[in-house]
């Protein structure tokens, strides 16, 4: 988006800015209570009773219709209320509408077979989509009549206690909000609208985030918890432990959640390896799976190389530094490779790795066959894949994984965190940078590239090692290419060098083909269409690295110099 | 008394390109010592190899006394000669701060915090902003800024690769004061340069470099004085 073409919007659509979000607040309502299929499909009819025949959401608006309604509202709030960056928060509003609206309609027009499912049929009509639509566009467009201005800031300080409420709130907002996003549209392929529904959630929270961090207050709480730094931390710790208490708390999505976690935990290290340090690996899960191949030849499982079992803890370390030594391994060939190269050689590595799991090079990964019948952890007679119950309450199977890999994962983030810190972290910036200055400036970059390489790798070692024993099999094919670029993807998608980011990157991209299951075939493809929309909107990754948002922040401003330049020579 | 830098018949080869052939010069201590000679003359290859990013093909480069040439960059900037690379080579989305930070890395002392307000003190507009990154400041400020990086690691030697470039006559000037300043303060300086002139006016002792040989030397007054120098670098006609 250049900023030429949102001065030119601008110009044409300033008198009509206000006037148009008005009105798109109101269409939104309106387009919340009208019915939005006009007759009952064959899987049923749409989640909220929105056709005809159910239609009574004038006096119950549930589901989707909640969502536009809301946004409805909020649009006519942010034209109204002295807010800052008023055009920005409409544009995401706007956004948020269309995507719901969008969406919707679109499923709706596919299987009930054509436009009349949406419009007119039969005497039925059902014009709530393309009220929503309409009023979505009308939004945008009145986003940029009012004008993006920079995203708001807030410069008022707040007590501590206060402060310590706040984030509270908002740590316990953002649990709901993962509950929701989890458990929206049902398990797996149960529900036969799951995908849709949500694909349709997905698009009321961009919407909404998109309006919070426009006016400012991401912004602003991201400050505030860097303020109170230990508050946030134990709350957020807190937060995820309480992820079972919530709807989300069945054996499914404990499941899901735990496989979300070994996932972030390894895209973490893989962000000390690219993120900090700069260096592209393209065969980066093959660590993972040599920690989960190590963890599983000591466990004891039938098929193990030995035939003895360690107890977890000994055996997760030692599949951590068996993975570093590799790592240390693979990283010694960017002593003399730089950049692609350097890609071409860990792809490489990763192919390596497969193909001799597969053929079961020296005994240890038994080929095809994986090793299976890796027994699960057990703490205190309490076996971690069977449900629990602490007093009254039962919790479900698999808690006992997910709190495990909760603290792995913020095991991992204290490293990451402490690393990029300090001394050795802002090696690894400078050598990213620049490689030849960090070396006038005495840093000995060979030794930082081998070392980001061997921590990159024990973490992936670590989270395979908890992977083994969750999973119960080790198989080769866990670990090829595409896991690869799956977690570099999560990593660049999340924001490069950013630890919430990574996080969330990983959530995402292990979330998203779990909830498109209903899509069938089409599924890779609309992940694929996700990835790019989202690169092309927001580059640095959803969560940026303060480094890599100035960065942007500066190509923003030449630009913005070089139209203003050009402009004057016009 | 050995001086306190001494390259010996230095050459240094990119391949089968020569850029340095049998370079000889020395530098006392104390003193501002210029390398001077047009593009391509093999000034800046010159220094790469005394801070060890190079290797000499042959030839010696010694240090208070003591071979050199074979060390790893990191030793050599820990004995105490310090690197301003050609064209500055900040670290342009990095905290003025965090780039002196950098420039401190080799240290282990705890005197890097009053070292930082010495370099503020100099320069008082690197203080004033010392939390934008680096990549914002003008060409003559981003040049202080890397002159103040060089001088976080506590150099005995300080090594300077044009840094008049790219800026203004007053930013030029106020640059070369600067360095003289820092002369007075202590600090031995190798400066490589184009702008003769400039260099040769605040130079102790000055070096002609032409295709990779030093072809004259001599005292920066009297190489400015000197019709051979002024024909080939200082731009007069005839």
């Amino acid at each position: 988006m250049s900023t030429v073409d949102t001065s030119a919007k601008r110009s044409a659509l300033a008198p009509f800015g206000k006037p148009f979000a008005a009105a798109g607040g109101v269409l939104g309502i309106v387009a919340a209570l009208l019915p939005w299929v006009t007759f009952v499909l064959n899987d049923g009819n749409w989640p909220d009773k929105s056709t005809l025949q159910f239609f009574d959401a004038p006096f119950l608006v549930t589901g989707f219709r909640w969502h536009v309604l809301l946004l409805g509202i909020l649009v006519l709030v942010a034209a109204f209320a002295p807010i800052p960056s008023r055009g920005r928060v409409i544009r995401a509003l706007g956004w948020g509408l269309t995507l719901v609206s969008f969406v919707n309609s679109a499923y709706i027009t596919v299987k009930g077979g054509g436009l009349g499912a949406i419009t007119a049929l039969d005497g039925a009509t059902a014009f709530g989509g393309v009220v929503g639509l309409v009023a979505g566009v009308l939004t945008i467009l009145a986003g940029y009549g009012i004008g993006i201005e920079p995203v708001g800031e807030w410069k008022f300080k707040i007590s501590t206690p206060v402060a310590y409420l706040v984030l509270l709130l908002s740590f316990g907002a953002v649990l709901y909000a993962v509950a929701a996003m989890l458990t929206t549209g049902g398990v797996g392929s149960a529900n036969p609208y799951a995908g849709a529904i949500f694909l349709s959630f997905l698009g009321f929270a961009a919407g909404v985030l998109g309006a919070l961090s426009g006016v400012g207050y991401v912004r602003w709480l991201s400050a505030l918890s860097e303020q109170h730094r230990v508050f946030s931390v134990i709350v957020l710790a807190a937060c995820a432990l309480l992820l079972p208490f919530t709807e989300a708390g069945n054996e499914y999505w404990m499941t899901v959640a735990a496989n979300i976690g070994i996932y972030a935990a390894t895209a973490i290290g893989l962000n000390i390896v690219v993120g900090l340090a700069g260096l592209l690996d393209l065969g980066y899960v093959a660590f993972m799976g040599i920690g989960a191949l190590v963890a599983a030849n000591f466990s004891g499982a039938a098929t193990a190389y030995f035939g003895f079992d360690l107890p977890f803890p000994v055996a997760a370390v030692i599949a951590a530094v068996v993975a570093g030594i590799f790592g240390a391994i693979v990283g010694s060939p960017t002593l003399r490779v730089r950049g692609d190269y350097l890609a071409i050689v860990t792809l490489a590595f990763g192919e390596i790795f497969t193909r001799s799991a597969q053929n079961d090079i020296g005994g240890f990964t038994n080929g095809s066959n994986a090793i299976p019948g890796v027994p699960a952890l057990s703490l205190f007679g309490a076996e971690f894949n069977k449900s629990i119950s602490i007093g009254a309450v039962k919790l479900p199977a698999g808690v006992l994984y997910y709190v495990l890999i909760v603290l792995l994962v913020a095991a991992t983030m204290a490293v990451f965190a402490n690393l990029k810190f300090s001394r050795i972290g802002r090696a690894w910036i400078a050598i990213r940078e620049d490689e030849d200055a960090a070396r006038a400036m005495g840093i000995r970059t060979g030794k930082m590239k081998i070392l980001a390489f061997l921590i990159g790798a024990m973490l992936a070692g670590l989270a395979g090692a908890v992977f083994a024993h969750k999973n119960g099999t080790v198989s080769y094919e866990s670990f090829k290419f595409l896991e690869s670029v799956t977690l570099l993807a999560a990593v660049i998608l999340g924001g490069m060098g950013s630890i919430p980011g990574a996080v969330l990157g990983a959530a995402l991209l292990f979330v998203l083909p779990e909830k498109l299951r209903d899509f069938e075939d089409y599924r890779l493809m609309i992940f694929g269409l996700a990835l790019i929309l989202i690169m092309r909107f927001r580059p640095v990754g959803l969560i940026p690295d303060a480094h890599r948002r100035a960065e942007m922040v500066e190509r923003a401003d030449e630009n913005a110099e070089e139209a203003h330049v050009e402009a004057k020579k016009a | 008394m050995t001086a306190l830098l001494e390259v010996r018949n230095l050459s240094v080869a990119y391949g089968a390109i020569e850029a340095v052939r049998d370079i000889s010069f020395t530098v006392e201590a104390g003193q501002i010592v210029s390398l001077i000679g047009s593009n391509g003359a093999g000034k800046t290859t010159t220094l790469r190899t005394i801070s060890g990013l190079l290797r000499p093909k042959s030839g010696e480069v010694l240090f208070q006394g003591k071979p050199i040439h074979n060390e790893p960059a990191h030793a050599i900037l820990g004995m105490g000669i310090s690197h301003s690379p050609e064209g500055r080579r900040l670290f342009p989305r990095m905290t003025v701060e965090e780039n002196l930070h950098l420039g401190a890395y080799v240290r282990k002392d705890d005197g890097v915090q009053a070292d930082m307000q010495r370099v503020y003190d100099l320069f008082p507009v690197l203080g004033e902003r010392r939390h934008n990154k680096a990549g914002l400041f003008s060409g003559g400020e981003q040049q202080m800024l890397a002159i103040g990086r060089a001088m976080m690691s506590k150099p005995r030697l300080l090594m300077l690769d044009e840094p008049s470039m790219g800026l203004s006559p007053i930013m030029t000037q106020k640059i070369f004061d600067t360095i003289k300043e820092l002369q007075s303060l202590g600090t031995t300086i190798l400066l490589v340069e184009q702008n003769a002139l400039a260099a040769l006016a605040l130079s102790h002792h000055g070096y002609v470099i032409d295709l990779g040989r030093t072809t004259l030397d001599g005292p920066g007054h009297s190489l400015l004085a000197d019709q051979r120098v002024r024909d080939a670098y200082l731009g007069e006609a005839h």
